[in-house]
C-alpha cells in the first residue's frame, strides 16, 4: 500500500526538527509520556520514540530512529500477524486524509501485547508537519494454543467509508426524533436531496400524503422501536415530487443502552415492481384471450353441431332406404362423438384453468349410480351384464355435487361398456371411511373386458391419450375423458386409479370422493323448503333434481294412497301403469265424479290425494271437487286436464281443487306435483286435527286442563313380498343381457332405502306421519314380469284408518307440536 | 356418448314411419312403462285403445244419424282423451273437430250456428278418424312386430 503521506511533503532530515528539539519542554513532555508514543515525518519515517516505547516494546533508540514506521512494526509483529500492519497503514491513510485523529484496530507485538495506534496527524495550513502515533494498549485474547484472537474487522471507519460509498441504496441515520443525521452517495441519488439540504429535516419528507395521514413515518419509528426493527414497501417520494417503490428498513441503534437513533435503508424496487406488474397484466390478458376464445369456439362449432345434429335425426324420421339410413346414422353418431370432443375440451381447459367449481347440493349417490347403470346399460353388447353393489351402510343423502360425481361414474362406467365385449360389469360403492363432517365414498368399476397393458396404464389419466394406438381407431374419444375423470375427482376431494382385474382380464378403475354429512334437519328442509300453498307456481323445485325428486317420491310412494278419478279405460290404464312405475301400490279407481264423491266421504282419512280428470259422465271433476270440500275434507286433489289454456288451472282451483296437470300427463310435471303436494305439503289430515284442537282450546285458553283430541293414525300393512336387500346382485336375465333386471322402482327401493324418515324422526324427536314403524322398504322381486294392472283388479286398499287412539295435549297453545317435516306451515282451512 | 343403434335403432327405424301420426315423445313415455323389452304394457293397451275406437265410431254414427251434436261432441271429448295420452296425434285432431262442431263452435273456438255445416265437419271428420285409424294400426303392428293379416 502506498502511504498518503508521501505525497504531501519532501522527505525532511530529522535534524530539520532540531530547533524545536530545544524546546525542552516539549521533549520532556513527549519523552515523558505514560503513553508509549513515535514522532512520524510526512513520510512516515520515525524521528523521535519516547521512553516509554523503547521500555514497552523492549527497543534501543537506535533501532528505531530514522525507519520507516511500516517496515519497522512489520519486524516487530508476531509472524502469524503480520497482516495485521494494515489496519495502521489504514489508520494513518485515514487520519492524514481527514486531518483528524484516527485510531487503529489493534495489533499485537511478538511480546504478546496488543496495540492500537492513536494516529494524531499534525498540519500546518495545508502542510502535513508530522505524525503523531501513541500506542494503547489493548486487551488481548489468549487462546488455547496461545493464539491470540483478533478482534473483528468492523471499525466505524471501515463502515464510514463503506456506506459512503454505497450508490443503490440510500443509507442513513435518524436522530431519536426521526430527523436525518447522516446522508450517503446513494441517498443522494435516490431521492435528489444534497447532504446540506436534507441533514436536520424529519424523515416523513420522503412520504406521500396517504401515508401522512395516517401517521405512517411515526408509527415505523413506534414499530421499531418496540421490535427493534421495520419493514416496510411502498411508495416514497424524490425531492422533484416524482414517487418509486421502495423497500424501507428502519433499525433501531442504541449505544451504551441508550436509544440514540434509526439506520435507515432505502431500496428502490420500482423496476421490479413494473416488470412484476408487467407480468401480471400479460398474465391475465392471455388467460382472458384464452379463456374468450374458448368461450367463442365451444359457440361457433356448437351452434352448427346441433344444426346438423338435428338435421339428422330429422332425417332419420324420413323414409330412408337402408343404405342411406346407415349413412345417416354414421353422420349422427360421429356428429355426436364430435359434440362429445368439443365438451370434453371445454371441461378440461375449465379444469386446467381452475375455473371449475364444485357446487354443494344434496346428493342421493346410489340413485345417482343406478341411473348410470341404467343409461349406459342401453349401450351393452347383450353378452354383458351389470353387477351392482350396494354397500348397506353407503349414506343416502349426502353433500356434495351430484353433477359432477356422476360425470366421473358415467365415464368409466362408459368406458367399461365401450371396451367390454362379454362377461359383465360390476359397479361397486362403499363407504371408505367418515369423520365429523364428512363421509369418503369408494367407488370401483370391475370389468371383463380387453384390459389395459403395463406400460399403457402409466398414461391412463394423461390428457389426449388413448391407451393403445390400435384401439384408438377402433374406439372413438379424445382421450380426454379420465383426465377430465381425475382432475373432477380431485375437486371432490378424492383420488383415482386403476389396477389390473385380478380374477381374469379386465380392468378395474376406482375413485373415492369427500361428501359433507348433511348436518342439521335444518339443512335438509332449506333444500326441501318447496312450494306449499296454491298459490304456489308449477316451477320445477330449485334444487332437488328430477332423478334425485322421483326417487324421493318413490320411496314415499310406497306408504300413499291415492284415488284415480278417471273416465277412460285407456287413460286409467296409463295412469296406473305410470303410477305403478314412480313406485305407488296403492291406487283406487273411480270412473266418475260422483263415484270419487262416495269412495272419499265414505273414507275421510284414507287417501293422500286425489287425482281427477275433469270432463266425465254423471258428475265432472269440478262438481266432485266442490262436493267432497263442503263435506269438510280437505284432501289435495289435483286436476287432470287436456284444455292446457290459461285460466283452466284459476277454474280448477276456483272448485276447490288444489292444482293441476295438462293431459297428456307428462311424467316429469307429475313427479313434480305429487311430490309438492305428497312429499312437502303439510298432511291436510293433521290439518283437520289441529283445528279441531283450537277450537277445543279456544273458549278456555290458559287453563292447565288435559284436553282429549283426537288424531288419525294410519297404518298400512305391508305388502307380502316385502324383502329388504340392502346389497344385491343383479345377473342379467337370460338371453337379454342388454335388459338390466332390475325394474326402475326397484333399483330406487334398493338405492333410497329409508334414510329420510330416520333422519327426520331422530331430528325432531316426534313424527307423527303415517309412516309404517318397520324401516323395511318394499322392494318388487327380482323379475318383475307384472303386466298391465287391469281396471278391474285396482291395487285392494290395504289402509286402516284407525281413530280411536287418542293423544294427550297440554295446554292449550303449548300443546302443539309443528310436525317436523313441515315447520310454519299455516294450517290449511 | 356414442349409442349402439341395435334395439333403439331398431324402435327408431319404426318410429319414423309413424310419421305425424305419433308425438313420439307421449308414445315414449308408455313405452317406458314396459319391462323386460318386451310391450306387456303398451302392446295391449294400444290395441284396446283401437277397440275403444271402433266402439266410439259406431256411437258416432249412431250419433250422426239422429244429428244428435250434443252426443257427438260428449263421444269427440272421449276418444280424444285416450288418443292424447297415447300420442296418437291425428286422432286427437280429428276428435277436436268433433267435439268443437258438436259445441256449434269452429276449431278456433268461434261459433258456428248452422247445424248442417256443423254435421257437415262432423262427417268428414269421423271419416278421416277412421282411415287415421287404420293407417295407424298398420304401422303400430308393424312397430310392435304383428303381422298383419
Amino acid at each position: 500500500m502506498q502511504l498518503l503521506a508521501a505525497n504531501h511533503a519532501d522527505d525532511s532530515q530529522p535534524s530539520s526538527d532540531s530547533n524545536r528539539r530545544t524546546s525542552l519542554d516539549g521533549y520532556l513532555l513527549f519523552d515523558l509520556s505514560p503513553l508509549p508514543q513515535l514522532v512520524l515525518s510526512p513520510s512516515c519515517c520515525i524521528t523521535r520514540a519516547s521512553s516509554h516505547f523503547l521500555a514497552e516494546w523492549h527497543l534501543a533508540r537506535e533501532d528505531c530512529i530514522g525507519q520507516e514506521l511500516i517496515p519497522f512494526v512489520e519486524k516487530q509483529l508476531r509472524p502469524q500477524n503480520s497482516f495485521s500492519v494494515c489496519y495502521l497503514t489504514a489508520a494513518i491513510d485515514d487520519a492524514i486524509t481527514s486531518r483528524t485523529e484516527r485510531t487503529s484496530q489493534s495489533i499485537v507485538t511478538q511480546h504478546a501485547t496488543a496495540w492500537k495506534a492513536r494516529i494524531l496527524p499534525i498540519f500546518q495550513e495545508h502542510e502535513l508537519l508530522a505524525i503523531v502515533v501513541e500506542w494503547l494498549e489493548a486487551p488481548a485474547t489468549l487462546l488455547e494454543h496461545d493464539e491470540i484472537v483478533r478482534p473483528g474487522l468492523s471499525t466505524d471507519e471501515a463502515f464510514r467509508i463503506l456506506v459512503q460509498a454505497v450508490k443503490d441504496y440510500a443509507i442513513f441515520l435518524l436522530d431519536t426524533k426521526g430527523r436525518i443525521a447522516t446522508w450517503n452517495t446513494g441517498a443522494e441519488l435516490l431521492k435528489g436531496y444534497r447532504r446540506d439540504e436534507i441533514i436536520g429535516k424529519h424523515f416523513s419528507i420522503f412520504y406521500g400524503q396517504d401515508d401522512l395521514e395516517i401517521r405512517k413515518p411515526d408509527l415505523e419509528l413506534d414499530i421499531c422501536l418496540r421490535e427493534g426493527r421495520v419493514e416496510d414497501e411502498g411508495w416514497r417520494y424524490k425531492k422533484d415530487g416524482t414517487r418509486f417503490w421502495a423497500n424501507v428498513i428502519i433499525t433501531a441503534v442504541y449505544k451504551d443502552g441508550v436509544h440514540v437513533g434509526f439506520g435507515k435503508v432505502t431500496r428502490d424496487l420500482s423496476e421490479r415492481k413494473t416488470a412484476e406488474s408487467r407480468l401480471i397484466s400479460a398474465y391475465e390478458e392471455s388467460e382472458k384471450i384464452k379463456s374468450d376464445f374458448l368461450a367463442n369456439m365451444s359457440h361457433e362449432i356448437r351452434t352448427p353441431m346441433h344444426g346438423m345434429l338435428s338435421a339428422c335425426s330429422l332425417l332419420l324420421d324420413t323414409p330412408l332406404t337402408d343404405k342411406q339410413k346407415d349413412i345417416v346414422h354414421i353422420m349422427d353418431e360421429s356428429g355426436q362423438v364430435l359434440l362429445q370432443v368439443i365438451n370434453d375440451i371445454l371441461d378440461y381447459s375449465k379444469l386446467a384453468s381452475g375455473s371449475f367449481f364444485i357446487t354443494s347440493d344434496i346428493v342421493g349417490i346410489s340413485s345417482i349410480i343406478t341411473s348410470v347403470v341404467r343409461s349406459v346399460q342401453t349401450t351393452l353388447l347383450p353378452s354383458v351384464h351389470f353387477e351392482l353393489f350396494l354397500a348397506p351402510d353407503l349414506p343416502k343423502s349426502v353433500q356434495g355435487d351430484p353433477l359432477r360425481y356422476r360425470q366421473v361414474l358415467h365415464n368409466i362406467v362408459n368406458n367399461a361398456a365401450k371396451f367390454t365385449d362379454k362377461g359383465s360389469i360390476r359397479v361397486r360403492a362403499l363407504l371408505q371411511g367418515e369423520d365429523e363432517d364428512s363421509f369418503f365414498v369408494m367407488t370401483e368399476i370391475t370389468d371383463t373386458g380387453i384390459g389395459i397393458s403395463e406400460p399403457a396404464a402409466a398414461t391412463l389419466f394423461t390428457p389426449f391419450t388413448q391407451f393403445d394406438i390400435t384401439t384408438t381407431k377402433r374406439y372413438k374419444g379424445t382421450g380426454l375423458g379420465l383426465s377430465i375423470a381425475k382432475a373432477l375427482a380431485e375437486l371432490m376431494g378424492g383420488t383415482i386409479g386403476y389396477r389390473p382385474n385380478p380374477d381374469r382380464h379386465g380392468s378395474i378403475f376406482w375413485f373415492t370422493a369427500r361428501f359433507k354429512k348433511i348436518k342439521s334437519l335444518e339443512q335438509i328442509q332449506d333444500w326441501k323448503r318447496g312450494p306449499n300453498g296454491r298459490t304456489e307456481s308449477l316451477s320445477p323445485h330449485p334444487i332437488i333434481s328430477s332423478p334425485d325428486l322421483q326417487a324421493e317420491l318413490a320411496k314415499a310412494a310406497a306408504t300413499k294412497t291415492l284415488l284415480l278419478v278417471e273416465d277412460n279405460v285407456i287413460n286409467q290404464k296409463v295412469m296406473l301403469g305410470m303410477l305403478r312405475s314412480l313406485g305407488f301400490r296403492n291406487v283406487a279407481l273411480a270412473s266418475n265424479g260422483a263415484e270419487a264423491v262416495q269412495v272419499v266421504k265414505g273414507k275421510p282419512a284414507a287417501y293422500d290425494l286425489v287425482l281427477m280428470d275433469i270432463n266425465m259422465p254423471i258428475l265432472d271433476g269440478n262438481e266432485a271437487a266442490v262436493k267432497i270440500r263442503e263435506s269438510g275434507i280437505h284432501i289435495p286433489i289435483v286436476a287432470m286436464t287436456a284444455y292446457a289454456l290459461k285460466g283452466d288451472k284459476e277454474r280448477c282451483l276456483e272448485h276447490g281443487m288444489d292444482d293441476y296437470i295438462p293431459k297428456p300427463v307428462d311424467k316429469k310435471w307429475l313427479i313434480k306435483t305429487l311430490s309438492k303436494w305428497l312429499l312437502r305439503a303439510r298432511d291436510y289430515r293433521k290439518s283437520l286435527v289441529d283445528s279441531r284442537m283450537s277450537r277445543l282450546a279456544l273458549p278456555e285458553p290458559g287453563q292447565g286442563l288435559n284436553l282429549l283430541g283426537r288424531t288419525d293414525q294410519v297404518t298400512q300393512t305391508d305388502s307380502p313380498d316385502v324383502e329388504v336387500k340392502p346389497v344385491a346382485q343383479y345377473p342379467a336375465a337370460n338371453g337379454y343381457g342388454s335388459e338390466l333386471s332390475l325394474s326402475d322402482d326397484q333399483q330406487e327401493q334398493v338405492a333410497l332405502g329409508h334414510i329420510h324418515q330416520e333422519e327426520l324422526a331422530q331430528s325432531s324427536g316426534q313424527e307423527s306421519q303415517p309412516e309404517p314403524a318397520a324401516p323395511a322398504v318394499p322392494a318388487a322381486p327380482a323379475v318383475p314380469a307384472a303386466p298391465a294392472v287391469p281396471a278391474a283388479t285396482a291395487v285392494p286398499m290395504d289402509v286402516v284408518v284407525v281413530e280411536q287412539s287418542e293423544v294427550v295435549v297440554g295446554t292449550g297453545q303449548e300443546g302443539q307440536t309443528t310436525p317436523s317435516g313441515s315447520p310454519g306451515q299455516v294450517p290449511q282451512p | 356418448m356414442s349409442h349402439t343403434y341395435d334395439r333403439d335403432g331398431e324402435d327408431s327405424f319404426n318410429m319414423a314411419y309413424f310419421g305425424d301420426h305419433v308425438h313420439l315423445a307421449t308414445f315414449n313415455q308408455i313405452l317406458e312403462m314396459d319391462e323386460d323389452g318386451e310391450h306387456d304394457f303398451s302392446e295391449p293397451l294400444v290395441f284396446n285403445f283401437f277397440e275403444q275406437a271402433d266402439e266410439t265410431f259406431e256411437n258416432m254414427d249412431v250419433a250422426l244419424a239422429a244429428e244428435d251434436l250434443d252426443e257427438l261432441s260428449k263421444l269427440g271429448h272421449f276418444l280424444k282423451g285416450s288418443s292424447a295420452t297415447l300420442g296418437f296425434t291425428k286422432i286427437k285432431d280429428s276428435c277436436q273437430v268433433i267435439q268443437q262442431y258438436g259445441h256449434k263452435q269452429t276449431v278456433e273456438g268461434t261459433a258456428e250456428p248452422d247445424k248442417a255445416v256443423c254435421l257437415g265437419k262432423i262427417k268428414e271428420a269421423i271419416n278421416t278418424l277412421k282411415t287415421d285409424k287404420i293407417d295407424l294400426e298398420k304401422t303400430i303392428k308393424k312397430f310392435f312386430g304383428i303381422e298383419d293379416k
